[in-house]
């Protein structure tokens, strides 16, 4: 090879490979309250972050030389917080146009300019789960990411080495779509026969690619490659992590029988409001749960739920997480984990652990983030006071080290991308999340009108 | 020389006199408005030969629909008609990198049968690469004679469709009687977009970019299938002749690159990432947002065609009691728009060439538009290198357009002062050699004109072409139902709801969509308990809109007619 062309090759990889550099911060947090999540709570403990990780916790820390230090005396620092189930910094969430669509990939579509990413930082929030929504029974692949808001490259907002993941979606959802265009799935009869049949016919095409690969003959013809076969066979393989739409315990048992079948290991339930029915068969199984703190009643499979959900589950030896499935309701997670303390008396490591290490657990990020230990990612949250009071205030939230939200220093309009074309006078209130369809119906029905006699 | 002259005439007449009881194939002319001779001689003129390179008191000599002579001294030929072109100026003639120039929108493909499958049939999928623009021209297409008026020679025309309408080719803006005399160069790139199917897969980007994933991949193990049996059938399976495989063939191959058109940053980003993913040449155009990624369109140097749509500048708030709110929000929408109107500028600045395109813009808005960018920083040899030199060697056309040299085809622009200044006008076009004249206004005309205009831009809410009130007619099996559709523009998208005369509660509009005159909406009614959806797709016109509706409900569906006109004056 030419000098000139080997050059060339070098300067485009150095190019981009310095694209792809995010920023990594150095800082001291010192003096705090540090809520470890894994190894209790330390009084007056320094936080020293060297390059983006955690690299030492302990007393005393001196802050090496330009590393900056945030006083933290009588703060509460904290992993920071982790969503399993948003559907913020997405410019599409459905391609609800066809019951499998596992071929489709929300890492197409993060939308790093969306301003909610910010207010999610504001809430002490640094990775979300970026899901695809639940029109159709395998929906497509969802993307774990880092809330590095400030990039406009949504590769920069990538968790780096997180496990690809999936959304399905049981019960009402991908019947309704079913049922309104005369296919399967009519009934929650047809979402299992789906799913299981998508499975066969993947075995079946694993069959063909490995009699191809294993053909050693020079004139061999390649069978008809397909995306969504291929992301099935993933599965099965273990490489992509199903996180799945469901409500009732009876679905919800359903598709461990599924899994069990198909030798599918790992398994989240989102939402899972009577998840704490099969709590034990959850634990046996392994699955993990993704629940809402006290949010029930939106539709009628989902009528049927309590406040102890996500108590139960734990108690039950469940990977429990709380989620917010919303732009809204995120910036406020350590509320939602906090009533668990109210309903089901969990400990205060119990209780974060929902919001940090066990959505990271389901998301299989968990050696990289979801508490504060040596060696893991900066993602931190500082509080004014303790998070599961209601009085708490998120003050600071550090992504690898990098400061992206500081009240002190907020700015209002943090929007990065403006329409020039805007009118500013006019005010429009209208939550785009709510497009997602999980919580579909949801305010169809209120209790004044559930409860009224007059029709 | 008197003699010789009127024995050319007679002779001329003669040919013309043979050629009306000739075959219709020859160039008759009854009207008698063609031109005498096809040699021109543009004397006394400033030739802006290409950017940066000026020449006063030159002459241009054209025959045959090419320039044969550029210069102060050349001799002027015989037969030539002289065009005494003191005080005026002569360029090449713009090149367009993409627009749908001389196509006419196809009819709305009707709705199948059966859609909601993983695959519905790729007419109305939107996957038709195979086809081509040629199968679009329109000779009579009023695009043509309107984007020349606006100064362009040549266009890279795109099809109309949907994800990837099939191939674009280069098309000079001249008339015609037949297509074959304006096609320069025919499928020069496979055209893609992000434009799903209303109602079936793939529906929007999340479907189009695994779609495109798929159909990549099963191309290249198509292409090498073939190339196997070319080279031995025997014992082999026949490939399939799969018209959408093999329309990808000389894109794997790399003798054709895809043209991408985007729209915002994320579009530029996502055409990129398939670049990367499946490594064909890439090229992109109607760009609006590239701020934020010069580097990487450095890097990877992608051809690119800016989009001459430029945002209208916001106009301030004039009430002196206005909030420090409303300030500071005024203040960086203002920020936003420069950064539209700069990004020439900036893209100039880092060394990057790039072209135009005039996708989504008319041809009247074309200059004002460029002076916009000139006045952002743009300078104006790199705004004509934009609009000719960088646009044909991105195109491959550098060696027969873009400058006034000899050799090249006759495509040239005539105007009445320095082209980037306020008050010119352009005269005359030359298109493959033939003359094209203009009438050059008064000043005074020209200013009350551009005034209109603006007043006509402040509501800009009602110039939308969907947003606002409309009022339809829904035939229905049981008879026509009336009331009102509602249309709504925030942040790019249309939102929308439907109601009815007849006491039914309002419906949300669902995927509201609506792209160079095509509306499609979607939304469920209550039929008897079952849940009715129905899809409608259109086209508007002005102030009316016809479309068609299906009605799909329990594995049945029908087609409706569905018209609305807007509301208001």
């Amino acid at each position: 090879m030419k000098m000139k062309n080997i050059l060339t090759i070098l300067l485009a990889l150095f190019s981009t490979m310095a694209l792809a550099q995010v920023k990594k911060g150095d800082v001291l947090i010192k003096g705090g309250t540090v809520l470890t999540v894994t190894n209790g709570t330390l009084e007056n403990t320094d936080v020293l972050v060297r390059n983006g990780k955690i690299s030492k916790i302990g007393k005393n820390l001196r802050a090496p030389r330009g590393v900056e230090t945030v006083d933290a005396t009588g703060k509460f620092v904290m992993p920071g917080i982790i969503d399993a189930h948003s559907h913020i910094a997405g410019s599409a969430i459905n391609e609800g146009t066809s019951q499998v669509t596992a071929e489709v990939s929300m890492e197409d579509v993060v939308n790093p300019l969306d301003v909610s990413i910010y207010r999610a930082l504001a809430g002490g929030v640094t990775s979300i789960h970026l899901m695809h929504g639940s029109a159709n029974v395998i929906g497509g692949q969802n993307e774990t990411l880092k809330l590095r808001y400030g990039y406009t490259n949504p590769d920069d907002l990538r968790f780096e080495g997180a496990p690809r993941t999936i959304k399905f979606a049981l019960g009402e959802n991908p019947t309704r779509g079913g049922r309104s265009r005369g296919i399967q799935p009519q009934s929650r009869m047809g979402v299992e026969n789906m799913i299981r049949n998508s499975f066969t016919q993947a075995v079946a095409y694993k069959k063909k690619w490995d009699a191809y690969r294993a053909d050693k003959s020079a004139r061999k013809v390649a069978p008809e490659y397909d995306l969504r076969m291929q992301t099935l066979v993933d599965i099965m393989n273990g490489d992509v992590l199903v996180h799945c739409h469901s409500y009732r315990a009876d679905e919800i048992y359903m598709l461990m029988k599924v899994f069990s079948d198909f030798n599918i290991p790992k398994l989240t339930f989102q939402h899972a409001n009577e998840a704490y029915k099969v709590a034990p068969e959850l634990a046996a199984f392994g699955a993990s749960a993704s629940v809402f703190a006290d949010w029930w009643a939106y539709k009628l499979e989902v009528y049927y739920s309590t406040a102890y959900n996500a108590a139960i589950l734990t108690n039950n030896g469940v990977t429990t997480s709380i989620n917010s499935d919303s732009g809204e309701l995120i910036r406020h997670l350590f509320h939602e984990a906090a009533k668990t303390q109210k309903y089901g008396n969990l400990s205060d490591d119990e209780s974060l652990a929902l919001i940090t290490l066990n959505p990271a657990k389901q998301l299989g990020i968990d050696n990289r983030v979801g508490s504060i230990e040596e060696g893991k990612d900066a993602d931190i949250a500082i509080f004014d006071g303790h998070p599961l009071s209601v009085y708490a205030i998120p003050l600071m939230t550090f992504v690898d080290g990098v400061k992206y939200f500081d009240k002190a220093t907020d700015k209002g309009d943090m929007r990065l991308y403006v329409n020039p074309e805007s009118s500013i006078e006019e005010v429009m209130i209208y939550d785009r999340h709510d497009d997602h369809r999980c919580l579909e119906g949801a305010n169809a029905l209120n209790l004044r009108e559930l409860f009224s006699n007059k029709k | 020389m008197k003699s010789f002259r009127m024995l050319r005439l007679h002779f001329v007449l003669l040919l013309s006199f043979i050629a009306l009881h000739s075959t219709a194939l020859a160039q008759s002319d009854p009207s008698g408005k063609s031109a005498v001779t096809r040699t021109y001689a543009i004397k006394n003129a400033t030739v802006i030969s290409k950017p940066g390179s000026e020449m006063k008191d030159a002459t241009v000599v054209i025959k045959n629909g090419l320039i044969v002579n550029v210069g102060k001294n050349v001799s002027i030929p015989d037969d030539a008609e002289v065009i005494d072109a003191s005080g005026l100026y002569v360029y090449a003639a713009f090149i367009d990198g993409m627009a749908n120039t001389g196509a006419k929108r196809p009819e709305s493909i009707p709705r199948p049968q059966n859609i909601f499958t993983p695959d519905p049939p790729n007419d109305y999928a939107g996957i038709t690469p195979e086809n081509s623009i040629i199968s679009q021209i329109d000779i009579k297409s009023s695009s043509l004679s309107s984007m020349r008026k606006a100064g362009f020679g040549i266009s890279h025309s795109v099809p109309y469709g949907r994800m990837l309408p099939g191939s674009s080719s280069l098309i000079l803006l001249n008339d015609a009687d037949h297509m074959d005399e304006i096609v320069l160069s025919k499928d020069v790139s496979l055209y893609a977009q992000f434009v799903g199917a209303p109602g079936a897969y793939p529906g929007n980007i999340l479907g189009i970019m695994a779609k495109w994933r798929n159909l990549y991949r099963n191309a290249v193990n198509h292409k090498n299938h073939t190339e196997l049996y070319a080279q031995n059938p025997s014992g082999l399976p026949r490939p399939v002749n799969d018209r959408v495989s093999m329309a990808f063939h000389p894109v794997i191959g790399k003798s054709k690159s895809v043209m991408f058109d985007v729209d915002d940053m994320l579009d530029v980003r996502r055409a990129m990432r398939l670049q990367k993913d499946l490594g064909f040449n890439l090229m992109i155009a109607g760009v609006k947002q590239a701020w934020d990624m010069i580097d990487e369109l450095k890097a990877s140097n992608t051809p690119i065609f800016l989009s001459l749509d430029l945002p209208d500048e916001p106009k301030e708030n004039k009430d002196d009691d206005k909030s420090d709110e409303v300030k500071a929000l005024e203040e960086k929408r203002l920020e936003a728009y420069k950064l539209y109107v700069s990004q020439a500028a900036e893209l100039q600045k880092a060394g990057i060439k790039f072209g135009f395109s005039t996708k989504g813009t008319r041809g009247n808005k074309v200059k004002a538009n460029v002076m916009t960018m000139i006045e952002n920083g743009l300078s104006e040899a790199d705004a004509l290198a934009a609009l000719t030199t960088n646009a044909a060697s991105m195109l491959g056309l550098d060696k027969v357009a873009g400058t006034v040299e000899n050799g090249k085809i006759a495509n040239l622009l005539v105007s009445t002062a320095p082209y980037f200044t306020k008050k010119s006008q352009i005269k005359m076009m030359f298109i493959d050699g033939d003359r094209h004249d203009y009438e050059v206004k008064e000043k005074k005309a020209k200013k009350e004109k551009s005034t209109d205009s603006k007043a006509s831009e402040t509501a800009s809410t009602s110039n939308d072409p969907v947003a606002g009130d409309w009022s339809y007619a829904f035939i229905t099996p049981g008879g026509e139902e009336n009331g009102k559709l509602t249309f709504t523009k925030e942040n790019g998208k249309y939102t929308g709801v439907m109601t009815f005369e007849d006491g039914t509660p309002d419906t949300d509009l669902k995927n509201v969509n609506y792209r160079e005159g095509e509306l499609a909406f979607d939304f469920e009614i209550d039929g008897g308990g079952q849940a009715v959806q129905v899809v409608v797709v259109g086209n508007v016109d002005g102030k009316n809109f016809e479309g068609k509706a299906t009605a799909s409900v329990a594995g049945q569906s029908f087609e409706l007619e569905l018209t609305a006109v807007k509301d208001g004056k």
